[in-house]
Parts: structure tokens; C-alpha cells; sequence
């Protein structure tokens, strides 16, 4: 009967350096997209900015996004918008804002929601000294691409109403 | 003389603290990580103020250029700038009828998409109204009200700078950068 080789008791150690490599890589990719910008999207597939050559970063305001089913500011649902067929274009269906939501052309939920808002931030720079905490009127709009022009209007003249009269068009930089 | 002798076994370095240390920084930088740029486009609300008292226009100077950009679904119609475009008078648009966009789209009749619009030729004549009003920034947009956003996105840039003129430091020409959007009644 053929004797069973013994095995041998190495102290192997586990070889890292090609993790490291990896690793060091990694960190050199990670710290190159590495950013501290203010503002934030969800990207998601009912939100897509359009794509723009305009070069001026984003700065920290009142966050208003438009997707193709609703209104949500700062993160908070407001108003949920319906589908109806274009007149023009038979089989085709364009966003708009309910009637029952709409006083005229404001937006009544997304009205009282901003002013709620524009309220907040002036009472906060009543109690900064600070300068830069003033409350100025400026307005982060993510607009979906496919967002026609009339959803975007009554939005507009909703937040102008509300005392947000500088506008600012978040879109995706173009590279 | 006793000599000293060094041990010939090298000893491996021992990578296990700068393995812990990129394993820290690794989940802390992938969440500061930004893949997608963005960048914002500044834009007003029309001013609402009292009524300027009217002033006697004087005939000699020039009067403002008030420069409009109608955003169609059949193109761009460029209004306010018919001095410079129809130097030899604009063409007459029968009453009742709606008049005929100064950039047609590409396809000819109803733009299908934002890359459909000419907007370079539109950046051509932005640019030759930019050398009459070399002082004149502004520019106001109305679009349609089933113009998609992306395409406002387009117009503005357009007319913001014309990228394939670029003067000697190399930045692009900058024609009309402040846009204000009115709500057209189109």
C-alpha cells in the first residue's frame, strides 16, 4: 500500500501588493471626480436635464424640480401632474398641471409651499448679521428635457408670485 | 575587528496599514464623487415696476435694440432686429396669417427635434445683430407653449456665445448672455 505523502505546514502570507496596486488606482480615479458642489440631483428616468454649455457652478438655494409626473421642492412632493393627449399631434401625450391645482396660472399647493419657504429663509437672515444669508429670491430649477414650455411657465410664474424672481436652470455640463 | 553581520533574509514590507488606510479613504471618496457635472443657466422674470413716464424720443438717437427670440415648432423667428437682417425691408406678412420663422427648421416644415432647429445659423445672425449693437446683451426668449425645455436650453446657449468665433485669447465671442423667458401667448 503506497504511504500517503505528508503535507507540509507553510507559513504563507497572503501577497497584497497586487490589491495595492488596484487600490492605489482606484483612490488616483476616486480623488480626480472628487467634488464639493452644493447641490445634488437624483437622476432618475423621469428627470433628465437637458445638456448645456454654460459654465457657471451651481449655488445653494431653494430646490425646485420638475419631473414628467410631478413638483417636488426640496425633496418634498407638492403637486402631481397628469397626462393629456396633444391635440396637435394624435398618440401623443404631454405633461400638464391639473386643473383643481391651479388658481389662473399659479399653482396653488407649489404656491403656499414656496412661500412657506421665501417665510423660512428671510427669517433666517434676520438673525445673521451675515450678509451672504440674505434672502435674494433665487430659485434652483430642475426641469425635465421633455417639459413643455406651458408646465414650465405657470411653474415660473408660481415661483415669481412667491417672491423667486432669479431663476437658475440646473442643467448638465457639457463636456 | 568583530564584523557585524546583517541578516541576508528580507523581510516583506508589511502593506497591511496602507491597505487599511485606502480602504477607509476608498467608500469616503466615492461618495464625495460627482460623474456628472452640472453647470446653471441665470435667468430673470420679466421686471414689474411702475410705468417709465415717457420721455420725448430724441430723433437722433438710435432706439434700443429689444431683441426677441419666438421659439417655434416651426423654427425661430428673430424680432426687433429687422435693421440689420432686411436691410432692404422685412418681408410683409399677410394679415391674419402668422408670420414665417427667421430660422426655418432643417426638415423644412415642423422641427421634430432640439438638433433639428439651425442653431448655428441663428448664432450667424445673432452675431451680425451683435456687431450693430455691440453694447446690447440682452435677449428675451418666448417660446411656444409646447416647446420642450431642452430646446429653450438650446436657444439660450446659442445665443449666449458664438463658440465657433473665438477671439485671441481664445475664449469664444460672447453675444447676448442675459436671458429673460416670457411667457408667450403663442
Amino acid at each position: 500500500m503506497p504511504v500517503k505523502k505528508k503535507r507540509y505546514e507553510v507559513d504563507a502570507d497572503l501577497n497584497i501588493n497586487s490589491m495595492m496596486d488596484m487600490m492605489t488606482i482606484i483612490l488616483v480615479f476616486l480623488l480626480k471626480s472628487y467634488s464639493t458642489s452644493d447641490v445634488s440631483i437624483a437622476a432618475s428616468d423621469d428627470l433628465q436635464l437637458p445638456t448645456s454649455s454654460a459654465q457657471k457652478a451651481p449655488e445653494l438655494a431653494v430646490n425646485l424640480v420638475v419631473t414628467q409626473n410631478q413638483i417636488v421642492v426640496d425633496g418634498v412632493p407638492v403637486v402631481n401632474l397628469t397626462l393629456e393627449p396633444d391635440e396637435d399631434n394624435p398618440g401623443v401625450e404631454m405633461p400638464v398641471v391639473p386643473d383643481d391645482e391651479k388658481r389662473g396660472q399659479s399653482i396653488t399647493k407649489l404656491y403656499d409651499r414656496l412661500v412657506e419657504k421665501a417665510q423660512t429663509a428671510k427669517e433666517m437672515a434676520q438673525r445673521s448679521a451675515n450678509d451672504e444669508f440674505d434672502f435674494k429670491g433665487r430659485i434652483l430649477l430642475q426641469v425635465d428635457r421633455s417639459m413643455p414650455f406651458g408646465v414650465l411657465r405657470e411653474v415660473m410664474y408660481t415661483a415669481g408670485q412667491a417672491q423667486f424672481g432669479e431663476f437658475k436652470f440646473v442643467v448638465y455640463k457639457a463636456e | 575587528m568583530a564584523v557585524k553581520r546583517r541578516s541576508s533574509k528580507e523581510e516583506p514590507l508589511n502593506l497591511i496599514p496602507v491597505m487599511n488606510l485606502v480602504t477607509i479613504l476608498i467608500p469616503f471618496l466615492l461618495m464625495a464623487a460627482e460623474f456628472v457635472s452640472l453647470a446653471v443657466i441665470d435667468s430673470t422674470l420679466p421686471a414689474i415696476g411702475p410705468p417709465q413716464p415717457a420721455s420725448e424720443p430724441d430723433p437722433n438717437e438710435e432706439p434700443p435694440l429689444q431683441l426677441s427670440l419666438a421659439l417655434m415648432d416651426k423654427g425661430v423667428r428673430i424680432i426687433g432686429a429687422d435693421k440689420v437682417l432686411f436691410p432692404d425691408g422685412a418681408p410683409e406678412v399677410a394679415e391674419g396669417e402668422e408670420a414665417p420663422p427667421t430660422i426655418p427648421c432643417n426638415s423644412g416644415a415642423a422641427c421634430t427635434s432640439v438638433d433639428d432647429y439651425d442653431w448655428s445659423e441663428m448664432t450667424r445672425l445673432l452675431a451680425k445683430i451683435k456687431d450693430v449693437y455691440p453694447d446690447d446683451e440682452n435677449v428675451i426668449v418666448v417660446p411656444g407653449t409646447k416647446i420642450r425645455y431642452e430646446v429653450i436650453v438650446a436657444a439660450m446657449d446659442a445665443a449666449r456665445e458664438d463658440r465657433e468665433n473665438k477671439g485671441a485669447d481664445g475664449k469664444s465671442r460672447v453675444l447676448f448672455p442675459f436671458v429673460v423667458i416670457a411667457g408667450g401667448a403663442m
